[in-house]
């Protein structure tokens, strides 16, 4: 391994981490609430086609990222209404959503197929981007990797040390006692629920706007159930999931590498990879016994005569 | 009575679940600088009421007025504005979080400084002696100092009415009164404290109003003043003489059932307590102080770290890794909601959770003959409603601990680990399990844990001190010498 292989690597282990990172720290969110959205895969989908779709006809790049953000939201909006409103089952919900999702951005997204959009491009920042390794691998990303980035230190700052995070956290772990408290309960898993979408959205944002400037459909190629799986590998703490993010990033990115260099693999057994770290790492949380710190409420939801 | 005017007044209040009256037109006043007992039976209405005053049920009819204006809450936070705060007989903290963020939770204030937090915390425990770590999570703590942080969150909201449901039956007699102490200190600060109780002791000797409730209607408004006797407000309660006294046959020892033997781990130090079958040893003490990790390493559920521990003869580690132990033992948890029973699972079900010999045929379970029998133990237990069908949650809380007695009983086990087994029942329930317990006696050897010394006198032969993860002495219970100086023991001064 040298240098003009692992920096480019590394490179695209962000670029391609950046989606799920956006999605794990939307999901962290909404657990953290005790709602549990097994949606992320639909809901990054339908945002990714949205920033597609707003950005080719604007031409406004950012606005279509805060669109897809929107377009999140509205998806997540559907479970939310199903396990707030109506108290049904978060998994099933969840499912649904992924399902109704996907396949309503393939259906939308047909005619766009082999388009392209004006999206994000590198920074170029040139005194920073001459640093040797750091320069390369992360001085010159796009707008959006440092959206990112900033994003986990605003959610953790927000769940920890605002009284806003410290109430959606209670109705997380005991809504009982954050009725008790005198809080809206289900007002605050419906932040969870919202705010955990539009992150979501982002997340597929970046794929049709930053990583790549094309539509093709089924764009997020189970990103969104790898950040449901990233969510308990970072025990559910935002400084967690951007390691857990990039080091999923590097494989998918080290996947496409290894094809391209045409190796004797099967591509089917490389494109398994990222899944199959995924069972991997499940494995690995669960024997460190850290499933405990889940939030205790989380799937259970609200009934208001109790 | 005194002349001033009433902080709270209920007027009229009734409240319906389905056909059932938990409330009929309620009338009582509550004045700030008293404390005024709330007493009845369980299932007399006093949690739907108070339910009512802190803004987490609704009335159907009837008004509340608060300095008197009418008042109508719709949520808990609206009768926390009002000043009215409710500690819950199952404590509504957060167990992953730590004291400070329990109490500042709901809190107006958008950033908060876990240091600023934890300071605040600690000063207004100091202020009202009411001893915690601001920086521990609600998980580690014992039931007594879970309580400390619900009355903190109350007096951090500056509540001007503190209801307590039931607030000394996670306590111990110490506990008790440093509770009493800071009652007394918030009504002498002009406070209006409500509190639920079953206990007479405590409402003679620390109310200063008394309202009796009796199926959902107030049978009595009085003070405290007015009563003579105990007895007399046990009889206006229940509406029959309850004299709490109990059939004890003397105390015959036979085999060991469990021996104790140097036992440490953590929160404990070299434990060591015999248990024979036809004795009953009480393990007294304030909560906290190694009651709970005992509790758990003789049920298995913590393995010992050092010292023997001989559970009818198997050591612990043969005993529970070969398991093929029959029902011999039998743990009966102070949590019966959450560790005893499955709160949506029917009775027949929770039956079998523990019993199932006898219940199986390969892989079948023979619920029709389950249930039989569970029928037949509601009956005899006198568990009410007398259903098979309905879920633990819909049981009372004594029922609910006679369901457990039943189950374990029926497996005739030989060693019997009860925890608290009273805490918020109300008399009569208390009297049917402590004459169930002393019954079992017979067949089995019993390990007490009690925070109540009065239970402790009544059923054990033998008490054992904890204090600091020690036993401090152990003596039969009529060494009077001894049981004069239990307090220091408790508080950790040799014997």
């Amino acid at each position: 391994m040298n240098g003009e292989f692992f920096i480019p690597l590394l490179a695209a282990a962000i670029q391609s981490g950046t989606p799920i990172l956006f999605a794990t720290l939307g999901e962290i969110l909404t657990e953290k609430s005790g709602v549990i959205n097994l949606g992320v895969e639909g809901m990054m989908v339908v945002g990714a086609l949205a920033a597609f779709w707003i950005a080719q006809s604007t031409g406004a790049p950012l606005l279509a990222f805060l669109i897809a953000g929107v377009a999140g939201s509205l998806l997540a909006g559907i479970h939310g209404a199903v396990c707030l409103w109506f108290r049904g089952n978060q998994v099933v919900s969840g499912l649904a959503l992924t399902i109704l999702g996907t396949g309503l951005a393939d259906f939308l997204g047909t005619p766009l197929i082999g388009q392209s959009a004006p999206g994000f491009g590198p920074v170029h920042l040139p005194t920073l981007a001459a640093i040797p390794i750091l320069g390369p691998v992360i001085l010159t990303q796009d707008l959006l990797v440092y959206i990112s980035l900033l994003c986990a230190p605003l959610l953790w700052v927000f769940l920890y040390k605002t009284r806003w995070g410290l109430a959606l956290r209670s109705a997380g772990e005991f809504p009982e006692a954050a009725a008790a408290a005198g809080l809206n309960v289900v007002a605050y898993r419906w932040l969870g629920v919202l705010a955990g979408g539009a992150l979501a959205g982002w997340g597929g944002a970046y794929l049709s706007l930053a990583y790549t400037h094309l539509w093709t459909n089924g764009m997020s190629a189970g990103r969104g159930w790898i950040a449901v799986a990233l969510v308990i590998f970072a025990f559910w703490r935002p400084g967690r999931a951007i390691a857990g993010a990039y080091l999923f990033g590097g494989v998918m990115a080290l996947q496409l590498r290894l094809q391209a260099a045409g190796t004797h693999w099967p591509s089917s057994i490389l494109l398994m990879l990222p899944y199959a770290l995924t069972v991997v790492v499940l494995v690995l949380a669960a024997r460190l016994e850290r499933g405990s710190e889940a939030p205790a409420a989380l799937g259970i939801n609200i009934d208001p005569h109790e | 009575m005194n002349g001033s005017p009433p902080v709270v007044r209920l007027d009229g209040i009734t409240k319906r679940y389905g056909a059932v009256a938990a409330n009929q037109d309620i009338r009582l006043d509550i004045h700030s600088g008293r404390i005024h007992a709330l007493l009845g039976e369980n299932g007399a209405g006093k949690s739907t009421l108070m339910g009512i005053l802190s803004g987490m049920v609704q009335p159907d009819s009837g008004r509340i007025l608060i300095d008197g204006q009418p008042r109508a809450f719709r949520s808990a936070r609206e009768a926390i504005t009002a000043g009215i705060g409710m500690v819950y007989q199952h404590f509504m903290l957060v167990k992953a979080m730590t004291v400070a963020e329990n109490v500042f939770l709901g809190y107006p204030g958008v950033l908060l400084n876990r240091r600023r937090m934890e300071e605040t915390v600690a000063q207004l425990a100091r202020r009202f002696g009411l001893d915690i770590d601001p920086a521990a999570r609600i998980g580690t703590l014992s039931m007594g100092e879970r309580q400390r942080v619900e009355i903190l969150k109350l007096l951090f909201r500056d509540s001007r009415v503190l209801i307590f449901d039931e607030p000394t039956s996670v306590l111990t007699p110490r506990e008790s009164e440093h509770l009493f102490d800071a009652l007394r200190r918030m009504a002498a600060q002009g406070k209006a404290i409500v509190f639920i109780t079953h206990k007479l002791d405590e409402v003679m000797a620390l109310s200063d109003d008394i309202t009796i409730l009796r199926r959902g209607s107030v049978i009595e408004g009085l003070a405290t003043t007015a009563v003579t006797s105990k007895h007399e407000l046990a009889r206006r309660m229940v509406g029959r003489d309850v004299l709490l006294q109990v059939q004890r046959e003397p105390y015959e020892p036979r085999q060991l059932v469990l021996r104790v033997d140097g036992l440490s781990n953590a929160g404990l130090r070299d434990i060591r307590l015999e248990v024979r079958q036809g004795e009953i040893l009480g393990v007294v003490g304030v909560a906290g102080n190694g009651q709970k990790p005992l509790v758990e390493a003789i049920c298995g559920l913590t393995a010992p770290a050092a010292g023997v521990v001989r559970i009818l003869g198997e050591d612990w580690h043969r005993f529970y890794t070969h398991r093929r132990w029959d029902g011999n033992l039998a743990y009966i948890p102070e949590d019966r909601r959450g560790l005893a029973t499955c709160r949506n699972l029917d009775l027949v079900d929770n039956f079998l959770l523990t019993t199932r010999q006898g219940f199986c045929r390969g892989p079948w379970l023979l619920r029709r003959r389950a249930t039989r029998k569970a029928l037949r133990l509601i009956r005899d237990f006198a568990i009410q409603p007398a259903d098979t069908r309905i879920s633990a949650r819909q049981l009372s809380g004594g029922n609910l601990q006679k369901l457990v007695l039943a189950r374990e009983f029926f497996r005739r086990p030989r060693l019997i680990v009860a925890e608290q087994p009273t805490q918020g029942l109300d008399i009569a329930a208390i009297q049917d399990v402590w004459n169930l317990l002393l019954n079992a006696r017979k067949a089995a050897g019993i390990l007490l844990i009690t925070g109540d010394l009065t239970e402790a006198l009544m059923l054990a032969d033998r008490l054992a001190v904890m204090s600091a993860g020690r036993i401090v002495d152990t003596f039969p219970v009529d060494d009077a010498d001894k049981l004069d100086r239990i307090g220091l023991m408790m508080a950790g001064s040799a014997a």
